[in-house]
């Protein structure tokens, strides 16, 4: 049986980790829109209003998330009168309940040792300790010390064999959706949904391989300390990268990928009879699958928590054999960062989900059968072939090599912090600089067309 | 084994045996899979309580997310014509095959379990049934058989591809062909 | 044992209840009008015609077959990827002869203009 502090730890890390989902997948569709407008030059979503003492409050529309979900639990029920009622039912809990369960896999941060977060001496003031780098919390167990806690839901040692299990019942949802619709065009979304879904499966669980070979478990955390010590996944296997995350925007049946619903061909596809909230439950759980591949992306190929040189010890910076940078840290902080970390790396890669979405147009149907048979899956039998051969190749080579491996290991993680320290200054002085808000489409059209003698219909288009 | 252990077992159990009694009995083919699909979770489930924690996600991967997909795919290319018939014609027959099958699986058990000392549970390893065990074991002792289910594979997809021959061209989607309409649908 | 698995069970049993309560609500508290002309199956606004099979590709059914026969593989792939460190080379070979198989079934299904979805 688990013990007390055991439960109530569970139920701490699932109400994180959920509550996470539900707030990121709520803001997603908030994000979506906003993103769109601004990339078609609109305003977009800004109509939500809320009244506080007579003050109206807008927050650039991030209201409206909030008023969806009110609207869609009162929009008008309706069950198709020739469907299976049980199935229908059935459809959408199948759809929506993995992809949250799905998350109990993924760690959020490294081992939590809480007795060492902080200590109270003799004299009553308050110590924050720091731990070492390698093994786990400073009073062990055998003396008294509280185990280490995982800072993931629940540590199977399946690992990401947990996620693709529960993630072929989404395949079986969308199935029965279109089946106990009682529509042509449910059921033809229906099966693209799903053989979309099979497909790409394949290329999803093919194009892992090469990582697991090189991190040697299927345990995430496991991953993502290997990643800590050498080099982040992205570097080691770009093409499975890249791979996955095409597979990955295609399971969640995003434009690109849209085909299962797209609204010129099948009205909504599979959840077309669907209504109100139980159609919200289809393209909440979409959102949702937006976050948990970016979890699963950031944890297998960009380093989980870990920011570059960041361990649990401290900061420090080694380029080989040579130490730049030595800062001890305590616990507390190191923790709190990587935390912090993690769920900052999934936002930024939901945000790169967006922006995809909203940027390139939907495939044809043999296009996208085309890509997943034809192309990623003898792509990924190669990957594995490759990093096999690589792998065993620089096993035998000597420690010259393991050196200079290493080496280059810490130089792909300076690149890294160069690049996020990049990113994040960037976005700050964005935040920070005014801006001027002009119609630029319009504006720059006119202006490149002038730039050019005008169009042969215009010669002298004023911008 | 504790209290929660055996209930565990007994709900895992219960819920197996109803939904492969609901497979075979669902009149539509749909549900059938459904309970299929039950059936096989629960399974996956009694595994999780042997600590074949590998073999109870397999079993949800393979079973749960590929066979049971491949049943609701076919289900859905046929159409309503996958419906089953329902002939009254071979019912005694067929409760005469149950009826047997049954007795001779019950005889079985009544007689492994009488002629077998009572099984003393092992004590597990550590990282049995995890995936690290599974893989040594397949790689050492059993490589050869490993080898020849690709061939099993191959030979799976060749019956596949044997069976849609002619109708490998056709187009992707067409509307349903009525009885009346049929013979317009011919290229 | 099972007490290992308790967090797992927990979120499951967590998921199901959120998505059931989603259904629950969106059943109870949506209000009911039905009419003969919602009634009917919505395709574009125009009267459904025939029956409502569809006739579909046995392209469908091999993608699937296709499917299942990959994912038997990675089945067999996951536990060698996890021990290809110790297997070595004899592991590669022994993986790239299984490989080879089912990249021939691929192959053989690609040659039959099973992969084309141009048509």
């Amino acid at each position: 049986m688990m013990s007390l502090s055991e439960t109530i730890w569970a139920v701490v890390k699932i109400l994180i980790m959920v509550g996470f989902l539900f707030n990121v997948g709520g803001l997603l569709t908030w994000l979506d829109r906003r993103q769109s407008a601004m990339i078609q030059d609109r305003i977009g979503p800004n109509r939500a209003v809320i009244k506080v003492f007579g003050i109206e409050f807008r927050l650039g529309g991030l209201l409206h998330p909030l008023a969806d979900g009110v609207k869609f639990f009162f929009k008008e029920d309706f069950i198709p009168p020739r469907g299976d009622k049980l199935l229908f039912a059935v459809a959408p809990i199948l759809v929506m309940a993995p992809v949250l369960a799905l998350i109990a896999v993924i760690p959020f941060g490294d081992k939590l040792c809480v007795d060492d977060l902080w200590r109270t001496t003799d004299t009553g003031s308050l110590l924050f300790p720091a731990v070492p780098r390698y093994g786990s919390c400073l009073i062990p167990v055998a003396r008294g010390g509280i185990a280490a806690i995982d800072l993931q839901v629940a540590s199977l040692n399946v690992g990401i064999l947990y996620v693709f299990a529960l993630a072929g019942q989404g395949i079986v949802g969308a199935a029965l959706a279109g089946w106990s619709s009682d529509n042509k065009f449910s059921l033809l979304g229906a099966l693209r949904a799903a053989s979309q879904m099979v497909s790409y499966e394949v290329t999803i669980g093919m194009s892992l391989v090469g990582a697991l070979m090189i991190y040697g478990s299927v345990r995430m955390g496991d991953m993502v300390r290997w990643q800590g010590d050498h080099a982040w996944g992205i570097f080691i296997q770009p093409l499975a990268f890249f791979m996955f995350f095409m597979a990955a925007v295609a399971e969640s049946k995003r434009i690109p990928f849209d085909l299962p619903e797209a609204e010129s061909e099948l009205v909504s596809g599979y959840f077309t009879e669907y209504s109100g909230m139980k159609f919200g439950m289809f393209y909440f759980a979409e959102y949702m699958e937006v976050v948990t591949s970016s979890m699963l992306l950031v944890t297998i190929f960009l380093g989980g928590w870990q920011l570059p040189f960041l361990h649990r010890d401290g900061l420090t910076i080694d380029i080989g054999t040579w130490r730049a940078l030595q800062l001890p840290m305590n616990h507390l902080t190191v923790t709190a960062i990587q935390v912090c970390t993690f769920f900052g790396k999934v936002l930024f890669l939901c945000w790169i989900q967006c922006f995809v979405r909203w940027s390139l147009p939907r495939f044809r149907y043999d296009q996208l059968m085309k890509l997943c048979w034809r192309i990623l899956l003898p792509l990924s039998l190669a990957n594995i072939l490759v990093t096999g051969v690589v792998y065993l190749l620089l096993d035998h080579a000597g420690p010259v090599l393991g050196n200079t491996l290493q080496m280059i290991g810490d130089l792909t993680q300076a690149v890294v912090a160069i690049a996020i320290t990049y990113f994040v200054l960037s976005i700050v002085i964005g935040l920070i600089r005014p801006t001027r808000r002009t119609s630029w489409v319009v504006g720059s059209t006119a202006k490149l067309a002038q730039r050019f003698g005008g169009t042969p219909r215009s010669p002298r288009m004023q911008a | 084994m504790n209290v929660i252990g055996s209930l565990y077992f007994y709900v895992c159990a219960a819920v197996a045996i109803a939904g492969a009694i609901a497979t075979v009995t669902a009149r539509n083919p749909i549900r059938g899979a459904v309970s299929l699909l039950v059936m096989v979770v629960s399974i996956a489930g009694l595994f999780l309580a042997l600590s074949a924690e590998f073999l109870a996600a397999i079993q949800l991967i393979v079973y749960a997310g590929a066979i049971v997909v491949l049943f609701l795919f076919v289900i859905m290319i046929l159409g309503e014509s996958s419906s089953s018939v329902h002939d009254k014609k071979r019912i005694v027959s067929r409760t005469l095959a149950a009826a047997l099958l049954g007795a001779v699986s019950l005889g079985a058990i009544v007689l492994v379990v009488g002629v077998s000392t009572p099984l003393q549970a092992p004590r597990i390893r550590a990282g049995f049934g995890g995936i690290d065990a599974i893989g040594r074991a397949l790689f050492s002792d059993w490589v050869v058989p490993f080898e020849l289910s690709s061939a099993l594979l191959m030979v799976a997809v060749l019956g596949a591809v044997a069976i849609a021959k002619g109708d490998i061209k056709r187009p992707l989607e067409s509307a349903a062909t009525t009885p009346g309409s049929a013979s317009e649908e011919q290229p | 044992m099972l007490s290992t698995y308790a967090p797992m069970f927990m979120i499951i049993a967590i998921a199901t209840l959120i998505a059931g309560l989603f259904y629950t609500f969106a059943t109870v508290l949506g209000p009911k009008n039905p009419t003969p002309e919602k009634m009917m199956p919505f395709e574009c606004g125009s009267d459904s015609v025939g029956s409502r099979g569809v006739k579909l590709s046995v392209k469908f059914y091999l993608t699937a077959i296709l499917f299942v026969v990959f994912d038997i593989e990675a089945v067999f792939v996951y536990p060698w990827a996890i021990q290809f460190r110790q297997l070595g080379w004899f592991g590669l070979a022994s993986m790239i002869g299984f490989l080879s198989v089912v990249a021939i079934a691929l192959v053989y299904v690609w040659r039959k203009g099973a992969l084309e979805w141009e048509s």
